[in-house]
């Protein structure tokens, strides 16, 4: 090799390789450094980071507490939930996979193609839920075939179930998924997406106790979120049970008496104060809320005109009719405008404030004192009676009775009703209180609204000689069999002379013993004392009347608000039988059967 | 051949064995949970990179030189006939069959280029017109045909070549002017008109990757969790659930580096460091016989400085996410081939000063 003449010569060789290495040494030194704060000076957080990679936590559902009847027959329970679900990596053809989940479930393509589609963004190993609670054959089915579907997976949740379906649903109320405003409200008692929720009813009410606690499973998941290790699982606890004063027994009955009927029935033990049967028609089966939901269920459900969802005995609001008869013999006796010597005649009509007002008896019922006046509903007596007192007189007492207030009964959403002062029309319609309009009122019509349960607690309270119980529907909360909670019977005393509840219930006894508008209830050997009621739907002056009065939908509602026996009472009721037409002829008979149940 | 083996740089030699083998464990920890058994075809590939270490090494310096433009030429055409033939196979399991051959040539080419270039710098003192547009088309030719496969970051290393160019020769100010505006044009054309939207988020993701977690971003958060995570000592081979669990992407190849930083902590990133600093400090600083030599020893080894420096900045976030492996480190059988037949080139440059004193 011959040696050539280089233009590269050997110093600036020497300054060239001088300036790489400085530039070799500051790389090194800036790469060491970037190294150094990565791996060493941000070791921490980038360790919290790698652990929120792979840590995740599962919750593990915990199963609700039961509901049962006072003899622990269970209402509200769990069953094991089958529920279907879809994972795309598997699928060798989507379309067949969504097919053939067609096929299984009996749903629609296009609706599953939807559910799928919401998940458009998970990864592909996502489970995606297409269809709860899977019938056990069709489990059995893609079980045994788990080679032929890869993609399905089945997983087992707990599903509430309400073994009595329809039966007081009313009062058992339903559970379903916390919607996101609620998920606001409730983060801090720790509610989740895709977590139950109580919505009506003791489901709602007792929810705390129900609920259970969630338990939590820590494993770690690998980049596709597939279970690699599990780290630690607390066991979720199951709810409280809540024993309720139902008598289920009891309720089926009632509730079969109903079949025909639209309406309401609330049945109270009166030494304590517990609800035993609580009956609203038309009802509904909760499982349509927790159960299979399809979509159709629930929207015809919600928009029934007959509102199946409404708890009628304490969210309906009604005339008391000549219920309120019973409130104005007692506001009469105790202000002393009236006593039991007092007499009213009745000639069917009477003119007050130069108006005429109509007994329903058009012949008359002819002289009345108040066991009479009550026994027979006169109307002109408690006109005359009316006349005689103030409207906010009487107001007072029906509040004291417990009507026009919510009842503070352990069911959510009770309406409050309506009893008008002058004060409250002053304020709501800015108009003065004409006097004629508590001639309406003396008789349970005007602008009166109650709730069949306030009904219930003031007949309890005649029932219990001022008395009032505070009627409830919780017997006690047990833990693992165990009393953790009992419901301590309430009574509030209402200042009204024991001896004016006497004559009271003295005219009350009438009204079904001794040939009065309730006597079909009467029973051999048990005293009923009862009050009829019948509020008119569609007005006597109304012109079509005679045509109209032929549709049901245009019929009296009926009342028959009752107590037995007469001395040491054990059983107050409240029938209110929607477009029933007469009270006597329709509600007392009903009443007269569940006592007969009840007593038997 | 007892001359070979007094003057032979053995110590050079054991780090590249040293990265080499420490590629190979990587490889194992990052994919043996796949089926494919990444670390035996790499075993396999370093074997026949000896080989062709020694075979290279025995052949005298300056016959490659004399074949490097033909060599050149064959594997341009090579790609030429690849770019043509893609476009008129249709169907896209052909292509990927071709795939395969495309990342052969474009990681060879990088030595006959490297030694022509070396010919044509030793031959001009001073960069003229000429010259210049002699060098650019020797290098964008190839440029072009890899970037059409595409390859951008392979084609993007060949860029290596040129800084070496303007650092180390003297070139009119106006050429150096001229080509700063023609790569500023360039850039500015092929970003705004060439790049689609997604493809510039790619390139600009490493400044914010948390705004573009679900896409170029990720790949940064995940490196650098890894890197972060493994602290001081690491968590232990094949214990690194940033890539056991698979968060890391590209594990066996581009992200080579979290792999260990995450499995053996800053200590072995630090040894992997020092094991290239010996490296580079061997290679940059050696006697040469020849000009050509010089210049090929600077512009190969200111290419394994480039790809080196790219990818370990890609990792921890300080440059855009492109494919770019770590030489001798990193899974790829024809780029540790290349690599080690460019490193027996340089290899035996440092013995011909001590075989021309007899």
């Amino acid at each position: 090799m011959f040696i050539e003449k280089r233009k590269v010569t050997l110093q600036k060789i020497k300054r060239i390789s001088i300036i790489a290495n400085i530039i070799i040494i500051l790389i090194f030194i800036l790469l060491f450094f970037a190294f150094w704060h990565i791996q060493i000076l941000r070791n921490y957080y980038y360790t919290t980071l790698a652990t929120q990679n792979i840590e995740k936590e599962i919750e593990i559902k915990a199963p609700r507490g039961l509901i049962v009847d006072r003899n622990y027959k269970r209402l509200s329970e769990n069953k094991i939930g089958f529920n279907l679900f879809l994972i795309r990596e598997y699928a060798k053809n989507l379309g067949k996979t969504v097919q053939s989940a067609a096929t299984l479930t009996g749903m629609d393509k296009k609706v599953i193609n939807k559910t799928i589609e919401k998940y458009n963004g998970f990864p592909k190993f996502y489970a995606i839920p297409i269809k709860k609670n899977l019938s056990l054959d069709k489990v059995i089915f893609i079980e045994s075939r788990s080679d032929e579907f890869p993609e399905f997976e089945i997983n087992i949740e707990p599903a509430r179930a309400y073994p009595y379906k329809e039966l007081a649903s009313h009062i058992l109320g339903y559970i379903s998924e916390v919607t996101s405003s609620e998920l606001e409200e409730k983060t801090k008692e720790g509610y989740k997406l895709g977590n139950v929720i109580g919505k009506s009813g003791v489901e709602k009410r007792y929810e705390s106790y129900l609920r259970g606690v969630n338990g939590v499973k820590t494993v770690v998941k690998d980049h596709l979120g597939k279970i690699q290790a599990i780290l630690d699982e607390k066991k979720p606890t199951i709810g409280s049970s809540v024993v309720l004063t139902i008598d289920m027994e009891l309720q089926k009955y009632i509730e079969e008496l109903f079949m025909e009927h639209k309406g309401t029935v609330g049945v109270v033990d009166l030494r304590t104060g517990g609800i035993l049967a609580m009956v609203s028609k038309p009802n509904f089966n909760p499982e349509v809320f927790s159960g299979p939901m399809e979509e159709e269920d629930w929207v015809a459900l919600v928009n029934d005109p007959e509102k199946p969802l409404h708890n009628k005995f304490l969210q309906g609001l009604y005339s008391p009719g000549s219920v309120f008869k019973i409130v104005m013999a007692l506001a009469g006796l105790e202000e002393k405008v009236i006593d039991t010597s007092t007499i009213s005649q009745c000639y069917g009509q009477i003119k007050i404030y130069d108006r005429f007002f109509h007994c329903w008896n058009r012949s008359g019922h002819g002289a009345m004192n108040i066991y009479n006046a009550l026994k027979n509903s006169c109307n002109v007596y408690f006109y005359r009676l009316g006349k005689k007192l103030d409207i906010d007189v009487i107001a007072r007492y029906a509040k004291l009775l417990g009507l026009g207030d919510p009842t503070q009964i352990d069911l959510p959403n009770e309406n409050k009703g309506l009893i008008p002062t002058k004060a409250w029309k002053l304020h709501q319609l800015n108009q003065e209180w004409f006097p004629g309009e508590t001639i309406s009122v003396a008789i349970g019509g005007g602008m009166i609204n109650v709730t069949p349960l306030q009904v219930l607690t003031m007949i309890s309270t005649v029932a219990l000689r001022g008395r009032m119980p505070q009627l409830h529907l919780l017997k006690q909360i047990e833990t693992k069999g165990e009393v953790v909670e009992k419901y301590e019977p309430r009574f509030k005393e209402v200042p009204i002379d024991k001896e004016n509840f006497e004559i009271v219930i003295e005219g009350l006894f009438k009204v079904v013993n001794e040939g009065g508008t309730g006597r079909a209830a009467r029973i051999d050997g048990l005293d009923i004392c009862g009050k009829t009621g019948t509020h008119l739907v569609l007005s006597l002056e109304n012109p079509n009347y005679k045509q109209l009065i032929k549709e049901k939908r245009f019929w009296p509602h009926a009342w028959f608000a009752s107590f037995a026996p007469r001395n040491n009472p054990e059983i107050a009721m409240v029938v209110f039988v929607e477009n029933g037409g007469d009270a006597g002829a329709v509600a007392a008979p009903i009443a007269r059967k569940i006592y007969k149940k009840i007593f038997d | 051949m007892k001359d070979f083996l007094k003057y032979f740089d053995k110590f050079a030699f054991i780090v590249l064995m040293l990265l080499s083998i420490t590629g190979i464990v990587l490889i194992y920890s990052a994919s043996h949970s796949l089926e494919q058994s990444h670390f035996l075809k790499q075993l396999l590939w370093l074997l026949v990179s000896l080989i062709a270490f020694v075979v290279v090494f025995r052949v005298k310096t300056e016959t490659f030189f004399n074949f490097s433009f033909a060599i050149y030429v064959v594997l341009v055409s090579i790609l030429v006939i690849q770019i043509v033939a893609g476009k008129f196979i249709s169907g896209t399991k052909s292509w990927i069959k071709m795939g395969f051959f495309y990342a052969q040539i474009s990681e060879f080419i990088k030595i006959p280029l490297a030694l022509y270039l070396a010919k044509i710098l030793a031959r001009t003192s001073i960069i003229g017109w000429r010259d210049f547009f002699r060098l650019s088309s020797l290098l964008g030719i190839p440029f072009l045909l890899i970037a059409l496969q595409p390859d951008l970051g392979t084609a993007f290393m060949l860029m290596s070549f040129l800084i070496v160019v303007f650092l180390l020769k003297r070139i009119k100010v106006v050429i150096i002017i001229f080509s700063l505006l023609v790569v500023a044009a360039v850039s500015f054309g092929t970003w705004t008109y060439v790049l689609k939207p997604y493809q510039r988020d790619r390139i600009i993701a490493f400044l914010d990757p948390e705004k573009y977690e679900k896409s170029t971003g990720y790949q940064i958060i995940q490196s650098k969790i890894a890197l972060g995570s493994g602290g001081l000592t690491g968590k232990g081979y094949l214990n690194g659930t940033q890539s056991q669990y698979k968060f890391l992407p590209t594990r066996h190849t581009d992200f080579i580096v979290p792999v260990l930083g995450e499995e053996f902590g800053f200590l072995g990133i630090t040894f992997l460091l020092l094991l290239f600093f010996i490296l580079f400090y061997r290679q940059f600083n050696l006697k040469t016989e020849s000009d050509e030599e010089f210049y090929f020893t600077y512009l190969f080894n200111g290419l394994i400085l480039f790809q080196f420096l790219i990818n370990i900045l890609m990792t921890i976030g300080l440059f855009p996410v492109m494919g770019i492996p770590l030489p001798f480190v990193s899974y790829g059988g024809s780029s540790l081939l290349a690599f080690f037949i460019g490193e027996a080139l340089i290899f035996r440059i440092k013995i011909n000063t001590f075989l021309n004193e007899f």
